[in-house]
């Protein structure tokens, strides 16, 4: 990736968005500073989790980007301009700001929560009701039905949707988010943070996400801050490295055992080679099914319906019990995995149907391969590689080596 | 009772006249009330010691028995409407100043914290987001001080001061007397039918005003 109009030249990482230059606070009555010196660079365009136990200060300095806290010392540079001593006001209508409790206003209706920024920066009327249509619909959620509501009146997961479309309102280069969906049962916050995902592909903005969950920080960011006490920076990189690579014994206890679990989190099943399995439909003769197990290697074959929908998994001892239908033997195949799946999703899958391998299908839900334990730990192996290989090649261009950095592991 | 109405019905220009001029002076205390306590309910609801000495004062002015009151202004603003209207706005602060500062400190923090990171200024923010959230609660301050300075206007009377107290007065001075006891009953029922439309009144207003996402 090039880097046009670059400030800094040479280096390839995207210009920052926001940087921030030994930013330190010292809240007033207190003797130490609750942020000490920190310095770092957001990329336009991607999302950077701050992570961190709490009271590590990952609010207050989410809370210094916009100047709710001011800054004791320390510089905020956006988009190349320092930002330390501007009108906050001004600042602020650049920037979205979403929070855990969302805080819509109650006495508006969901159109004019999602008008506020617009309004403040003097759009017109016209142009508003363009725009709170189309982000009520990028949130999925229908403006005839839901914009002249009220707060009350919706779901917290819907409440926490317009929260988002009402900060991305005036199309702010930058949003901030304070645990936006830790406040939300596991499972609307799983399909938010999906669907925060999908609109992010489309519209690339520089997030600042903080939350004290290092799974959704795996999930949600393309670089990880973790942050120590006093928002020192215990490692800034992006997942996979942090998972492969902690920095530290610090970072290494925040992951938590399970790191290798974690990061199947980061591989999708399109990203993996898919294993051919033997198939046969459900109403082929039981002789036809056995030659078929017999040529290969696997221990069972995949039944598929006349859609060609998995349906059963069933190896020799089933076929030779002649008395029972197909359709009763073996393991069930159902649900099968979805290729946006994670490697995650796929080893429960694979645990729970006791076949140790899972089947994937489209979206119409036709059978494309099988992912079995062996596609899980080769994908480990290449992670594992592929991380140690970046850390060690930005090693290298820091101290200028010259080294081939395909050489190989020792 | 036959005869009571039927003194009610050869009264009634009188009586009328009577209670309109009772509801302008409670009016007109109301609306300075309302525009005085908003003011310095804005000003102290953020400042906790302030907004303490401010209520206490306000309390303490309203434990102040409405008779030695009017007496106490007599040297300062004379005898007539002027002393009433003075010590009825008196009264009426303590109820709307104390409800907004209520109101305001009610106002759920997430809301003014998004506010504030969108980019909206103080005043922007109190005028938009505070002041709407804290209407319903000011709004029973208004009618509750409405309702108890309707009392205290009749006893206005006694300074010379208009409205239906001047019945109520005149009946007390001629106690024993047929028409005494129609007086004090007249304009005593006068007082709550206006006390009974205030309640309507500000029963429809806060309808009218309050946002259906607040309600
Ligand atoms: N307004 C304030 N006045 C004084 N101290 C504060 C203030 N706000 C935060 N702090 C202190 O600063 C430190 C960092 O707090 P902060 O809220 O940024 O932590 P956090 O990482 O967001 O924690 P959490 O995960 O619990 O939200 C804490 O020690 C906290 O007590
Ligand atoms: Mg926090």
């Amino acid at each position: 990736m090039t880097n046009p109009g670059g400030k800094d030249g040479g280096a390839s990482r995207p210009e920052a968005m926001i940087e921030l230059k030994d930013l330190t606070k010292r809240f007033p009555g207190q003797k130490q500073n609750a942020i000490d010196g920190l310095t770092l660079e957001i990329p336009t365009g991607e999302i950077v989790i701050f992570v961190g136990p709490s009271g590590s200060g990952k609010t207050t300095t989410l809370r210094m980007i916009n100047r709710l806290i001011e800054p004791t010392s320390g510089r905020i540079i956006l988009e190349g301009d320092d930002v330390t001593s501007v009108n906050p006001d001004k600042l602020r209508r650049r920037m979205g700001y979403v929070i855990q409790q969302v805080g819509l206003f109650p006495h508006l209706t969901i159109a004019e929560n999602i008008a506020t920024v617009p309004k403040l920066l003097r759009w017109k009327r016209d142009r508003i009701n363009t725009r709170v249509e189309e982000l009520l619909d990028m949130v999925g959620m229908e403006p005839a039905t839901y914009a002249k509501r009220y707060p009350k009146e919706l779901s917290g997961g819907q409440r926490q949707r317009v929260g988002v479309a009402r900060a991305m309102a005036a199309d702010p280069p930058v949003i901030l988010m304070d645990e936006p969906f830790s406040a939300i049962d596991p499972i609307t916050r799983g399909r938010l943070q999906n669907e925060f995902l999908q609109l992010q592909t489309q519209i690339r903005k520089t997030i600042v996400f903080v939350t004290h969950d290092i799974d959704e920080a795996i999930k949600m960011g393309d670089r990880i801050a973790i942050l120590d006490d006093r928002s020192h920076i215990a490692q800034f990189d992006t997942p996979e490295t942090i998972l492969s690579a902690p920095a530290n014994a610090f970072v290494e206890d925040f992951i938590g055992s399970g790191a290798s679990l974690k990061r199947l989190n980061l591989t999708r099943v399109t990203d993996v080679p898919l294993v051919d399995w033997p198939t046969a439909n459900v109403s082929a003769d039981r002789e036809s099914i056995r030659e078929r197990l017999l040529r290969s290697d696997k221990g069972s074959v995949l039944l598929l319906d006349d859609e060609h929908r998995p349906v059963r998994w069933v190896n020799a001892g089933d076929l030779d019990r002649s008395d029972e239908p197909l359709l009763e033997t073996g393991l069930s195949a159902t649900p099968a995995i979805e290729q946006q799946a994670t490697l995650f999703d796929s080893l429960n899958e694979m645990l729970n149907s006791l076949q140790g391998a899972a089947a994937v299908v489209d979206q119409e839900g036709a059978y494309k391969g099988v992912i079995d334990i062996e596609t899980i730990g080769a994908a480990i192996r290449t992670m594992r590689g592929e991380a140690r290989q970046r850390y060690r090649g930005e090693e290298e261009q820091q101290t200028g080596g010259l080294e081939s950095r395909e050489e190989p592991e020792s | 009772m036959r005869d009571f109405f039927d003194y009610l019905w050869q009264r009634r220009d009188h009586l009328f006249d009577l209670a309109v001029a009772h509801a302008k002076i409670v009016l007109t205390a109301i609306a300075i009330a309302i525009v005085i306590s908003i003011l310095v309910g804005v000003l102290v609801y953020r400042r906790p010691r302030i907004a303490a000495f401010v209520l206490a004062v306000q309390g303490a002015s309203l434990t102040i028995p409405s008779l030695a009151l009017f007496g106490l202004l007599i040297p300062i603003a004379g005898l007539g409407y002027r002393p009433v209207l003075i010590a009825l706005v008196i009264y009426a602060l303590l109820p709307i100043t104390r409800n907004t500062v209520t109101g305001l400190r009610g106002v759920d923090p997430a809301v003014l914290e998004s506010a504030e990171g969108m980019g909206m200024g103080r005043l922007r923010r109190l005028l938009r987001i505070e002041l709407p959230l804290a209407w319903p609660v000011i709004l029973t301050g208004i009618r509750v001080s409405t309702v108890m300075i309707l009392g205290i206007a009749a006893i206005g009377a006694y300074v010379d001061g208009p409205g239906l107290g001047r019945d109520i007065f005149d009946g007390l001075a001629r106690i024993g007397s047929p028409t005494a006891v129609d007086l004090v009953v007249g304009g005593t029922l006068g007082v709550i039918v206006l006390a009974l439309l205030s309640d309507v009144f500000y029963f429809l207003l806060g309808r009218l005003t309050t946002s259906k996402g607040i309600r």
